[in-house]
């Protein structure tokens, strides 16, 4: 359908739309015109990355600017669904339009994904198809083959020489899968070819890294301009990414392959010394000048990026004392000797960079400056050595970025030493934990570079929790409620037991028998109720295991096991996608199947269950993270000095982001229905820290319930969901079509004209009177109606 | 030889053949150097002259490029603002590598000895300068950081105060809606609702004390008095040029007293009968300086808060503190209460 919003001319590929989805457009639109920064939450299932998508297509075809979208998400998979819409969308487009618009969009994720080299894709881990896939590509390795030394190449990676630069593969949408089709038929390497054409593209759609991950980021992302438009989706974890990308762990091993690094780098100085010592003397000479210099070659063949270097630490000469490659190296295995040191400590150590740096100078002499310089002047080495085995250096650069990190900020990192990988461990095992703190840091390049970054996902409330810990300012921030004809999932609390004991996973009665067999009641009535699957998520797989044995012991598994498969999710990853295939067969089949999964692991995150897949979620107990690890008390003392977030309240808003996310995947649409239950006693209070879709739908006299009450509620649910319930009476409610769409703007219009007139608000559609709005309407001729004409 | 451990004891008598003991590492023995002590290593037991030191590198040669290290940095110890340009410092931390990597491989030894010593006997002054301001900026350091693990201690002990009282706030109410319930006959429901607004409206009035308490200890520190021998470097005081007004030669100091106002005579039988002597007035004594010098005296001690001056701190590292407080949280030193945030 189309439609205007404001003045903006928009293509929706759909002929019906949610009045969330209008919503979310308006704001979406007033977010750019503002040029400002957002944070969206969209209820799951209602069509977000499609409306995103035709809002900003439709934004940048229509004004002259044409800004760039990029758009990041978090998954292979999501990446690849969302370059499927977009492929959706630009058809329609051509459709309605008349014409093919010049057009580019595409996807990028790592090389371990698009490579086509026969051998080297074959690799499993993705860093060797870094470094393999750089051993032969880099600059050097051709000039070599052009002397004619014996070297190998990679022809899918020649091949795109030949073309030309700005049109290696023709216009339109690609999806990962039409790349490496397109790729082998042409043998072109799939990856370059994005990474290429990146400049040309109107979208490009990669994983959060290519901007989030300095090491990253600086290469991939450093050519978009100002005005780029920056879309980050299933955004809720965003912070943890973020820290994520600028911590390091390093063990005695890692240190090991260090030193051998730094040996045979050595070794390879001395060499060049006799063979070809011209080439050191012009390394010298360009690092007197300053790391940008050194650095004009920067391209797709380097060793690597600088983690977060100051832009303008790389237009500042080399360290007098790190410019000769000897004296380089020198330093690095001094630096790693002294780690080595500090790994002999047999107890806990955590301390912050600034006093890390202190007894590192009184031991070593090794000052902060170079240490900073480090990373740089490695890739710089590496480069002028012309090494092709480029996995062999890979712990030594690993280092690197540590050294230049911790020379780099003094606050907002730590450092922890961990002898032991658990109190009862007995044999050390030492990490060293750089340990970012901040999740501000790694995203605040982002913010200061790109006008206007939506943040968004389906559960991220509290929406205030995101500005905060990631230091950014929004011009809009909305939580969208669901518009539903009607009440198609049923969230309740279920607090008690039937036996009227109360059932939680706090610590003090989690291993109460009577706790254990009260949840395992709840599930073995909700398996007799609930049609097809059950998808049951547990705080840890500790706490998972022992109630599992637990069950066993009480002949509860026996008793679900009459009506449902039973099947656990594991640590690995290979068992949970056979467990889960299983699962799918058995829901499909009619035997209908719980799993058993864990609050924070992979199932709960990407993994949808849709429809039959899943008609009931429960949630076992409130997620909270494992408190005891040292990391994270550190972030919560850093949160708390830092952003004035408490200790409880930050650990609860991480539990509830999680159950949020556990509850939304079993809703995955409008047509689809499905029951929620948090079981635990501690949910009541935290209700109000639910995305405000969920918590609308969850009544009042549903958020105190016994097993017996909440098996009763359901039953009644199910009992309504059997009932025939045509789409037609979902029209004009839950899904508009286009004249219910321009009924309803006319009558915004109205309002928005007498709200002028009156002197309060501004000239923009916002999203909630939007949905205010369609709600108004559902209240009219709402379900009662419907239900009638039902029962007649 | 990762560990070296003392011998227990003084060698009191010579054993049997000591003569011949030679060590492993130098090659140096008891019969040349009658003085030298030997240590045990406990797991190899090898014995190994005693240097008065323990060995902190696995690698050996490390150690031993770190002592040439420290000999060479107690040498050339020039600061970046020693020279007048960026290029210029570069090129001599290049060329004291170039030193120190030639004494450590032992590359043209004598040449490069020579260089060092003769750079420290015609830098004397510079270099010992130098130690002073590096002793010196070591020193702020130190104090910088007790100051900011003072702070850091400060702030978890208000927050947990202040989560404390929230908790017995929360009590306090419950108890109270309780009691209420228990004495009238009201609506129930009305009376639970006021509880709980009593509750809010008592977190929020400590809440906004909180506020005030942190915006005053901020403010103080903007201007703290520095103690301890604290200083914040680097920062230039910009002045601004300000209109002088008319001529003061006491510079705005006021001889005015603040807290007594001096009479021209005092009741005293004792003053009034000196101040008639001349014996004692002979020679211009004024008994006015007396009074004003007894009085000034008596005050002098007031008007001086010895508590407001003992937390004052600076606003520039309050910032890092923040850092601080989360290593110490790493440690693990104290435990936040965290079980079960309900
Ligand atoms: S250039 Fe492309 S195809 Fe060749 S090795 Fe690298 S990623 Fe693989
Ligand atoms: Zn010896």
């Amino acid at each position: 359908m189309k439609f205007n919003i404001e003045d903006l001319p928009v293509l929706f590929p759909y002929p019906r739309i949610y009045p969330e989805q209008y919503a979310y457009m308006c704001d979406l639109k007033r977010t750019l015109d503002a040029g400002g920064h957002c944070v969206l939450e969209m209820p799951s299932g209602t069509g977000k990355t499609v409306s995103l998508l035709s809002l900003i297509v439709a934004y940048q075809q229509y004004y002259p600017e044409h800004r760039k979208l990029i758009y990041c998400s978090r998954t292979m998979s999501e990446i690849e669904k969302a370059l499927a819409e977009l492929r959706g969308l630009m058809k329609y487009r051509a459709e309605q339009l008349g014409y093919e618009e010049d057009f580019r969009g595409l996807g990028l994720t790592s090389r371990k994904n698009l490579c086509l080299h026969p051998s080297v894709k074959r690799e499993k881990s993705g860093s060797v198809v870094d470094a393999r896939c750089r051993s032969l590509t880099a600059g050097f390795v051709k000039e070599k083959k052009e002397r004619g030394e014996d070297v190998d190449l990679c022809i899918y990676h020649e091949n795109l020489d030949l073309l030309e630069p700005h049109n290696l593969i023709p216009a339109g949408v690609w999806t990962l899968d039409g790349m490496l089709q397109y790729g082998e038929q042409q043998k072109q390497c799939p990856y370059f070819t994005a990474r290429r054409m990146m400049p040309f593209c109107n979208v490009i759609i990669y994983s959060y890294h290519y901007l989030l991950d300095p090491k990253i980021a600086e290469r991939v992302s450093k050519e978009l301009s100002k005005d780029c438009i920056v879309v980050f989706d299933e955004a809720h974890n965003i912070d943890n990414v973020c820290i994520e990308s600028l911590s390091i762990d390093l063990t005695e091993d890692a240190l090991r392959k260090a030193t051998n690094g730094a040996t045979k780098l050595d070794r390879k100085i001395m060499e060049m010394k006799s063979t070809d010592a011209a080439k050191l003397q012009n390394e010298y000479a360009k690092l007197v000048e300053g790391l940008r210099e050194a650095d004009e070659a920067r391209d797709d063949g380097a060793f690597m990026a600088n983690p977060a270097l100051p832009d303008d630490l790389l237009k500042e000469a080399v360290p007098g004392n790190i410019r000769r490659a000897e004296h380089f190296i020198a330093f690095l295995k001094r630096f790693v000797e002294y780690l080595k040191t500090r790994m002999k400590v047999l107890h806990v150590i955590s301390e912050t960079p600034p006093s890390f740096l202190q007894h590192l100078k009184e031991l070593t002499f090794i000052e902060k400056k170079p240490l900073r310089f480090c990373a740089e002047r490695l890739t710089s080495l590496v480069r002028t050595l012309e090494l092709s085995n480029i996995e062999d250096y890979q712990s030594l650069q690993e280092v690197a970025s540590f050294a230049t990190l911790v020379a780099t900020y003094d606050t907002g990192f730590l450092l922890i030493l961990e002898p032991y990988e658990s109190e009862s461990a007995t044999v050390s095992n030492p990490v060293l934990h750089l340990t970012c703190l901040d999740a501000a840091i790694a995203i605040k390049p982002v913010f200061d570079r790109f006008s206007s970054v939506i943040i968004t996902s389906g559960t991220i409330s509290p929406l205030e929790m995101y500005p905060k810990m990631l230091g950014f300012t929004t011009v809009v921030q909305e939580s969208y409620s669901m518009t539903l004809a009607r009440r198609s999932f049923l969230p309740m609390i279920v607090t008690r037991g039937s036996d009227q004991g109360d059932i939680s996973s706090g610590f003090q009665i989690r291993n109460d028998p009577g706790v254990v067999r009260n949840y395992g009641n709840l599930l073995t009535e909700f398996a007799k109720l609930t049609p097809d699957g059950i998808v049951v998520f547990f705080p840890s797989y500790l706490y998972m295991e022992s109630i599992i044995s637990y069950w066993q012991g009480m002949g509860i598994l026996d008793q679900v096991w009459k009506y449902k498969l039973i099947l656990v999710e594991t640590p690995d990853s290979q068992e949970t996608s056979l467990a889960l295939e299983t699962y799918r067969t058995a829901c499909s089949n009619g035997r209908g199947a719980v799993l058993l999964c864990v609050a924070r692991g992979k199932v709960s995150e990407g993994i949808d269950f849709d429809h039959h897949y899943g008609r009931t979620v429960i949630c076992i107990g409130v997620p909270f993270q494992y408190t005891e690890s040292r990391i994270l008390k550190a972030r919560l003392e850093f949160l708390r000095e830092t952003y004035r977030i408490k200790e409880n309240d930050f650990l609860s808003f991480d539990a509830m982001r999680h159950a949020a996310q556990c509850l939304g995947r079993v809703l995955r649409g409008k047509d689809d229905y499905g029951i929620m239950v948090l079981a635990d006693r501690r949910f009541q209070k935290k209700r109000g820290q639910l995305p405000k879709w969920i918590n609308q739908a969850l009544l009042d006299s549903d958020t105190n319930l016994s097993v017996d009450q909440a098996t009763a509620t359901a039953r009644k649910f199910l009992k309504t969901m059997s009932l025939p319930f045509p789409a037609r009476f979902q029209e004009g409610i839950s899904t508009w079509s286009a004249e219910d769409l321009a009924k309803h703007k006319a009558k915004l219009e109205e309002e928005k004209i007498r709200e002028l007139q009156h002197g309060s608000g501004d000239r923009h559609v916002h999203g909630q009177d939007v949905i205010r709005e369609a709600e108004g309407e559902f209240d009219e001729e709402g379900i009662d109606d419907a239900m009638m004409e039902l029962d007649a | 030889m990762s560990r070296l451990a003392q011998r227990s004891g003084p060698p009191a008598a010579r054993r049997e053949g000591e003569e011949d003991d030679v060590c492993p590492v130098c090659k140096s023995s008891r019969y040349l150097n009658p003085n030298m002590r030997f240590l045990v290593n406990p797991e190899c037991y090898h014995r190994i002259k005693n240097k008065f030191r323990k060995q902190t590198f696995e690698d050996i040669q490390v150690e031993r490029e770190v002592d040439i290290r420290r000999r060479v940095a107690e040498v050339f110890n020039r600061r970046e603002d020693d020279f007048n340009s960026l290029l210029d410092y570069n090129n001599y931390l290049n060329d004291v590598e170039d030193i120190t990597y030639n004494l450590i491989n032992k590359i043209d030894l004598d040449e490069s000895e020579r260089k060092l010593a003769s750079y420290a006997s015609r830098n004397q002054q510079t270099i010992s300068l130098n130690v002073q301001k590096s002793l010196q900026e070591s020193q702020n350091r130190e104090a910088r950081q007790v100051l900011e693990k003072e702070q850091a201690r400060i702030r978890r002990e208000a927050a947990r105060r202040e989560e404390q009282e929230e908790k017995r706030d929360r009590e306090e109410g419950r108890r109270d809606v309780i009691n209420m319930l228990a004495s009238s006959d009201g609506d129930a429901s009305r009376i639970a609702r006021e509880g709980q607004q009593a509750v809010l409206k008592r977190s929020k009035t400590r809440q906004a004390a909180i506020q005030k308490q942190q915006q005053a200890l901020s403010s103080d520190s903007s201007n703290g008095a520095p103690n301890g021998g604290f200083f914040i470097q680097g920062l230039k005081t910009k002045v601004e040029p300000v209109d002088e007004g008319p001529y003061d030669p006491f510079q705005g100091f006021s001889d005015k007293r603040k807290y007594f106002v001096q009479q021209n005579r005092y009741a005293w039988d004792r003053l009034d009968r000196l101040q008639k002597d001349t014996n004692w007035t002979a020679g211009g004594y004024d008994f006015r300086e007396f009074c004003s010098r007894t009085l000034c005296e008596a005050f002098s001690g007031l008007g001086v808060f010895i508590g407001e001056e003992v937390t004052r701190t600076d606003p520039a590292f309050v910032g890092s503190v923040a850092t601080v407080a989360a290593a110490e949280a790493g440690a693990g030193s104290k435990d936040i209460m965290m079980e079960d945030p309900f």
